[in-house]
């Protein structure tokens, strides 16, 4: 049974967070755990490098330091972003990743709170906002200055609990929340669109009472820079940053086709992909 | 017995300011002196009840109490998942209220009775239950679910139906069974939670039968209900629930494993009420009413006589 090592920092490197790496790092444990979800953890990569590289604090690059932010995965399909995230920070090693799934391992194929670096057991949908909004209520109280951002898909907004906590966010002034939805347009069976139809999302979260802004999920300044703009803008409301993204981005044979939520690498695709990120399989 | 409970709650908030109530719109009256006493501490979550539980567990991921209410029909049955996933599977003490299980609300239909909490809430790792029978185990329970630190799920049924012990009890210990009467040891005896322990207490006079009460269902201690069935000639479990899953299932799942005993689950058929009535009303046709009760009870007894004579004769 493989445990998770301690966290430690990287010495003398910072840590890296490229793209193309992460995405490698997705298909390297698709591949060693023949699992699926891959699209789902690419439409989120750009937003997670941003959020690890420039604003989640973590003391002690500790997971679980008392005074961190909390980067709550609500959906929990796209794991393997933060997985991939963790192992730039050094809180997992290449055991991990080429372990991934083998029997008697930890990392499972959805986020899971009991592993450190995840804060929510997320998957079944709907959930991990409404623990998000709990911690930003908690923090609130407690009057610290540390933020929770939830990364919700579109898909997941089909799920009621989400809009219940919107409503509990805005009434409570939850200033310290950021809800990110990951807008690629597309849920298991289908586009958001054939399956149910959402409308004009940053009117609906505005409508809500949140400070929205819309921006290109994969371009890491713009990201960067509404992230800033979000938490200067509007005191006392919550931050709804509506991320337009395209599922299966950096590979092109897998982006906006769906059939990459349930897909599996087998060698051929595997190597197809990896050539496509433009780095070399060889290289770390 | 409402009062016990608002009494604990209001002393657990002011001596731990971590302490905080989450209501989904409901306990209007209840929380008076929690609201007078510690405003700071209430929060009305609204009518979204699966939001709430969720919350909880992120507020208690950062360091708070909450003490989460509701129907039991909502908390916990609404929002079995969110205490499954958010809550029990990281083990975070959350204490879960769930108020008028059984037939309560007699009046108002299904959509506010709740005879299948104690069964679900059972099967869900980790997660303790309570069910207190009267004022002095509803404080002991108060006491029991804050010192546990570990999840719970805290079942208030009939609220008014009189004391069944003289005075407090002593702190529950995990798996306690509390003896409320003794009695004949060539009959059986009676263990009961909630709103039954009352009408344990009743027909147990009639009979002469010992009766002991169940406030922690969850876990059930196998050392005590052996040693109830050990005393006794046969075990009756009694119970405001479905008979499927609850305190009958908890004892038989102990005896058939540790001491093969003849048990007579008394509780809600496996069915919903037909009818609109009263309390009693629906008790009665729940065959849950002291006189349907203590018939069967009676029944029971001669069978396990005729049994043990015919044993004896062989």
């Amino acid at each position: 049974m493989t445990t998770l090592s301690p966290p430690r920092a990287k010495t003398g490197a910072e840590p890296r967070f490229a793209p193309a790496r992460m995405r490698r790092t997705v298909l390297e444990m698709a591949y060693a755990g023949s699992t699926v979800h891959i699209a789902c953890a690419f439409s989120i990569i750009e937003l997670v490098t941003v959020l690890y590289r420039n604003h989640l604090r973590y003391p002690g690059n500790d997971p679980r330091a008392e005074g961190r932010d909390f980067m709550v995965l609500s959906k929990g399909h796209g794991v393997m972003a933060q997985y991939a995230c963790m192992r730039e920070l050094g809180w997992l090693d290449d055991s991990h990743i080429k372990g991934y799934f083998k029997d008697g391992s930890e990392l499972k194929g959805l986020s899971d709170s009991r592993i450190r670096g995840l804060e929510v057991t997320s998957g079944s949908l709907g959930h991990g906002f409404s623990v998000g909004v709990g911690i930003a209520m908690g923090l609130q109280r407690k009057g610290t200055d540390q933020k929770v951002y939830a990364i919700v898909g579109d898909g997941e907004l089909n799920e009621g609990p989400i809009w219940e906590g919107a409503l509990v966010a805005a009434h409570h002034r939850m200033d310290n929340l950021m809800l990110i939805v990951d807008k690629n347009g597309f849920q298991a069976m289908g586009t958001t669109d054939d399956v149910l139809e959402l409308g004009d999302l940053s009117a609906k979260f505005s409508s809500f009472g949140f400070e929205t802004l819309e921006v290109d999920g994969h371009d890491e300044g713009a990201v960067d820079a509404a992230i800033r703009r979000l938490w200067a803008a509007g005191p006392g409301k919550p931050k709804a940053l509506i991320a337009r993204t395209v599922k299966g981005k950096g590979v092109p044979f897998m982006e906006s086709d769906n059939r990459w939520h349930y897909t599996r690498l087998n060698a051929q695709t595997f190597a197809e992909a990896i050539n496509a990120l433009g780095l070399s399989g060889a290289s770390k | 017995m409402r009062e016990a409970f608002s009494n604990a709650l209001v002393r657990l908030a002011l001596a731990d300011p971590k302490v905080l109530l989450l209501t989904g719109d409901h306990g209007y009256a209840l929380f008076d002196e929690f609201r007078k006493r510690c405003p700071d501490q209430y929060i009305n979550a609204g009518i979204a009840e699966q939001n709430m539980v969720g919350m909880a567990a992120g507020l208690a991921r950062v360091g708070f109490r909450p003490f989460v209410y509701g129907l039991a029909a909502f908390v916990p049955i609404r929002t079995v998942e969110q205490i499954k996933l958010d809550i029990a599977h990281d083990a975070l003490p959350v204490v879960l209220l769930g108020d008028g299980a059984g037939f309560v609300y007699s009046h108002l239909g299904t959509s506010h009775q709740s005879t299948e909490d104690i069964a679900c809430t059972r099967a869900i790792p980790g997660l303790e239950v309570l069910s207190p029978a009267d004022r002095f185990e509803m404080t002991a329970s108060m006491d029991y679910a804050y010192a546990s630190n570990s999840p719970v799920y805290l079942r208030m049924g009939k609220s008014d139906l009189g004391d069944v012990h003289a005075g407090p009890v002593n702190a529950l210990h995990a798996g306690a069974l509390l003896k409320a009467r003794a009695g004949r040891a060539d009959r059986p005896g009676l263990i009961a939670t909630g709103s039954m322990v009352r009408t344990a207490m009743d027909i147990a006079q009639d009979l002469d039968l010992a009766v002991w009460s169940a406030p922690l269902l969850k876990p059930l201690l196998a050392e005590e209900v052996c040693a109830a069935a050990r005393e006794t000639n046969g075990l009756v479990t009694l119970e405001e629930h479905s008979v499927l899953g609850g305190l009958g299932a908890a004892v038989t799942e102990i005896t058939s494993e540790h001491q093969p005993t003849r048990v007579l689950r008394i509780g809600v058929p496996d069915r919903f009420s037909k009818h609109c009535g009263t309390y009693a009303y629906l008790l009665r046709e729940h065959g849950l009413d002291t006189e349907s009760v203590l018939e069967h009870v009676r029944v029971f007894c001669c069978t396990i006589a005729s049994a043990s004579d015919a044993a004896a004769s062989k």
